[in-house]
């Protein structure tokens, strides 16, 4: 019971999750510090990267839980399962055309830098965090299956390990994008 | 509030090409706040709702169990973070400035905001929950965004101020 829990209990089922997360964001930081970092567009790239990261924990997390619940309340299937992945991509695109509306605004209130054309502020937020997705629905579809059917309780299992993959496959993402547009 | 801290890493950024390690660790440090602040809220939450905590601003045993439970988590958390993220950055050969200095820097930043949450959540719980709201459904997403904004603040603080 949670409002029994000690002090110890507490550490040893929290603690194990935090290393799978602490593992998956120091991959991030590999990406960030060593393929990102040399760009000459630094400066403009790191002002989206945070928020693309919240955009991702905003989406993902009610998408895995969304399926958690459908799959503990035995109300899984393929049409409940596709409304779940448009309505995470629609709002994706949304808001990642807002992260990149408002990346132009500060650009040209603040840092006035010429360095991208505003394309690019539109493009990369919104391809970039298209392929995370991509990779976070399968996988955390197939692990909230893979733990239901094994009898865990997949709100407790799937959360951690999905911010380790979506963590660093947002910035992997973030990265491919900005090869394939040519980003300077 | 993720533009906010992005800008505000964007304005340093001759910090982070001098200090590169804080690139490689900030994400997991976001991560280890919010990951521990999410767990804060949901227990209290629990608890305002079973009642193992009365909704007043006060000391209980219930409080300073979870206190002191995700005290020795964020702090066994964060020696495995520097650990892991400082032999990765010598494996990368990426640049480690003040070795030392970094690690008091970063201990201070997590252990400063965590108090600050630690506060600022157990109030906002009480204060939600007497309104008949679920703090879960207002914190959690506040508590993100914040640690998210709060981290980079506070390193890039400490680290204008010691380096």
């Amino acid at each position: 019971m949670e409002t029994q829990d000690s002090k110890r209990k507490i550490i040893k089922e929290t603690f194990p999750s935090e290393i799978i997360s602490i593992i998956g964001d120091l991959l991030a930081g590999i990406v960030l510090s060593v393929l990102i970092l040399p760009f000459d567009s630094f400066i403009v790239l790191i002002l989206m990267i945070p928020a693309l990261l919240s955009l991702r924990g905003n989406l993902s997390g009610p998408f895995i839980a969304r399926t958690s619940r459908d799959l503990v309340i035995g109300n899984f299937s393929k049409r409940t399962w596709i409304e779940n992945v448009l309505a995470s991509y629609t709002l994706s695109i949304i808001t990642a055309f807002f992260i990149g509306l408002f990346s132009i605004v500060l650009n040209l209130t603040i840092f006035k830098l010429t360095i991208l054309s505003f394309q690019y502020y539109l493009t990369i937020p919104i391809i970039s965090i298209i392929l995370t997705l991509s990779i976070s629905i399968p996988c955390s579809t197939g692990l909230n299956y893979v733990a239901f059917k094994r009898g865990l309780n997949p709100n407790n299992v799937v959360n951690p390990v999905m911010t380790a993959i979506d963590d660093f496959s947002t910035v992997f993402c973030f990265f491919l994008t900005i090869i394939m547009l040519g980003v300077p | 509030m993720g533009l906010i801290s992005g800008t505000l890493l964007s304005s340093n950024e001759e910090i982070l090409y001098t200090i590169p390690i804080m690139l490689l660790i900030i994400p997991a440090l976001n991560s280890l706040i919010g990951d521990i602040s999410t767990v804060l809220v949901s227990r209290l939450t629990t608890h305002l709702y079973v009642g193992t905590i009365s909704p007043k601003i006060q000391k209980s045993e219930r409080l300073k169990e979870d206190f002191y439970g995700l005290f020795i988590t964020i702090l066994l958390s964060l020696a495995s973070l520097l650990f892991l993220g400082y032999l990765t950055g010598i494996v990368l050969g990426i640049e480690i400035v003040n070795p030392f200095l970094m690690i008091i820097i970063i201990i201070i930043t997590i252990l400063l905001i965590f108090f600050v949450m630690f506060i600022t959540l157990f109030i906002g719980a009480i204060f939600l929950f007497k309104r008949g709201m679920d703090p879960n459904n207002f914190l959690i997403p506040f508590l993100t965004s914040l640690a998210d904004f709060l981290t980079p603040l506070f390193l890039i603080l400490f680290i204008i101020i010691f380096i």
